[in-house]
């Protein structure tokens, strides 16, 4: 087993290109936060908190709650998905907060 | 936090901020779990959605032929260990020979993309396919059967992403077809065990794609909780079921008998069924309805919950219980809607499964509930007695069946299956 062998990477190229974030801003005052969630682990419990938390620091933010979009995970997780970037747009929403995982 | 991490990697946002809750939620009470909320996650929140993280890079990779190491076996196993690029066994080298070897066996372009998988977004080349099957142990004339499974791991009904989910569940990959015979694959006694070169290499193969193109690896992106090493891929005894005149595995996605197929499933676990006794298939079919059950658990929130109807176990018959079953004028479909009508469970048991011992579907809903708002087919809620029996799958056929191992001992085995974390797929072997 001394002989010189030469090897090839055991990988492949990576099918999306570097992406940036988007600019934030400075204040969530008057901005619009969609939640999204899996429905998993308590979500229902944590993000009625983090609202609450968001609306005492930011009095103008606007929530627009996980149960407006469904379900990110399970049946017709993949077209949520697919149809997100427009559903968001046509919320005119500014950030988003995306659980649970664990 | 590895696992956000790295995935946020492979969807081309290294730098996309992450806010913790301390702990599991799961176990902490609702004051402890409203303090970590208050006190930790909503200022990194408040910071994520304010602060916008520096810029990202992304380290350069190797081309395609590019050579990447040279040196002994010792040296070249020692590189690929550090790299993480190999399961901890030794692989065999690949160098430009070895892989050429096996592109010789396939009628495709070394460049053919078949299709791209998460996490880490990488293509499922036929050169990365051939490149992982020489250090996987493979023989060259498998590679038809190993382009088949890279198709099989890219068909986004599977669902290879979920493959790092912390149950940790397996692959079982099923070979069909004259294929089988011709490569040496076992499908008799020990058809689940290591020692024969096609079962082994292709199931390590299967994980070292996982590996290497999917890019799941162990404290990262595998979350497994215990995990297991990787299945062996089985074959199904074919002269036994074309004597039985019943299907082959294959059948259940549209295939005929003499087709070469391979098909994966992702199984969370699993038991074998001894000494089933029994002249006459109503004799049997009680004690392996058992076994499917007893076999079954949380994974039911596949059948009602998570998603709809995509729990799909595997009974694997012995051919001497699939040759008793058939002699008593069975076909598949008939034992299929025998064990549907007796693998069940009260209607109390499936809802402590879903949403009271464990809480993977929120809200403490019973099955009427999911029936009343159409989530769920009314068999599931026939009355409201809580003791009421009801299925575990949604349809006879969801029960997948497979006829292998040894064929004179009277024993079966179930496995439990991930659902749609893992949904059988199949597809042809082209050559």
């Amino acid at each position: 087993m001394s002989d010189a062998y030469e090897v090839v990477w055991p990988r492949s190229s990576q099918a999306v290109e570097l992406q940036d974030l988007a600019d934030r801003p400075d204040s969530l005052d008057g901005r619009t936060v969609a939640f999204l969630w899996d429905y998993m682990f308590r979500g229902d419990e944590i993000f009625p908190i983090i609202a609450e938390e968001l609306k005492a620091r930011f009095p103008t933010v606007e929530i627009i709650d996980f149960d407006q979009f469904g379900t990110t995970h399970g049946d017709g997780e993949a077209e949520l998905v697919a149809a997100l970037p427009q559903l968001l747009r046509d919320r005119g929403v500014d950030a988003v907060v995306s659980g649970m995982a664990c | 936090m590895h696992q956000a991490a790295t995935t946020a990697a492979g969807l081309g946002r290294p730098n996309l901020p992450v806010a913790v809750v301390p702990g599991h939620v799961d176990t902490q009470e609702l004051s402890e779990l409203e303090r970590n909320v208050r006190e930790i996650t909503v200022p990194a929140v408040v910071a994520n959605l304010t602060a916008r993280p520096g810029d990202a890079k992304r380290p350069e990779e190797p081309g395609r032929r590019e050579i990447v190491a040279s040196g002994s076996f010792e040296e070249i196993n020692a590189r690929f260990l550090a790299e993480r690029w190999s399961d901890g066994l030794p692989i065999i080298p690949p160098t430009h020979a070895a892989v050429e070897a096996f592109l010789a066996h396939t009628i495709f372009d070394a460049d053919k993309v078949l299709g791209v998988v998460l996490p880490d977004n990488r293509e499922v080349t036929v050169w990365s396919i051939a490149v992982n099957g020489v250090m996987a142990g493979c023989r060259p004339e498998y590679m038809p059967v190993l382009v088949a499974l890279g198709r099989c791991m890219a068909d986004p009904n599977y669902g290879v992403e979920h493959s790092g989910n912390t149950p940790g569940a397996d692959t079982l990959i099923t070979i069909n077809g004259p294929i089988a015979a011709e490569l040496g694959f076992n499908c008799e006694q020990g058809v689940l065990r290591d020692g024969f070169q096609a079962n082994t290499s292709v199931g390590r193969f299967w994980r070292l794609m996982l590996r290497n193109i999917a890019g799941f690896l162990p404290h990262e992106t595998d979350k497994a909780t215990f995990g297991n090493t990787w299945r062996v891929a089985i074959a199904e005894n074919e002269t036994v079921l074309e004597t039985i005149d019943w299907p082959n595995f294959a059948g259940a996605f549209g295939f005929e008998r003499g087709d070469d197929v391979v098909s994966v499933s992702r199984y969370t676990g699993g038991g074998v069924v001894t000494s089933v006794y029994g002249q006459q298939a109503e004799h049997m079919v009680d004690y392996l309805a058992d076994a499917i059950v007893s076999q079954t658990s949380w994974e039911l929130v596949f059948t009602i919950g998570i998603s709809r109807e995509t729990y799909r176990p595997l009974l694997l018959l012995s051919p001497i219980l699939a040759e008793t079953i058939a002699a008593s004028g069975w076909t598949k479909a008939q034992l299929q809607q025998a064990l549907f009508d007796r693998a069940r469970i009260p209607a109390s048991r499936f809802e402590d499964y879903l949403g009271h011992w464990t809480n993977l579907v929120p809200g403490r809903r019973r099955l009427v509930d999911f029936v009343n708002t159409k989530k769920a087919d009314r068999r599931f809620a026939e009355s409201t007695d809580p003791e009421r029996m009801v299925p575990i799958v949604g349809q006879p056929d969801h029960l997948l069946i497979g006829v292998a191992g040894d064929p004179l001992r009277t024993n079966a085995y179930v496995f439990a299956h991930n659902g749609m974390l893992g949904f059988p797929v199949a597809h042809r072997v082209e050559r």
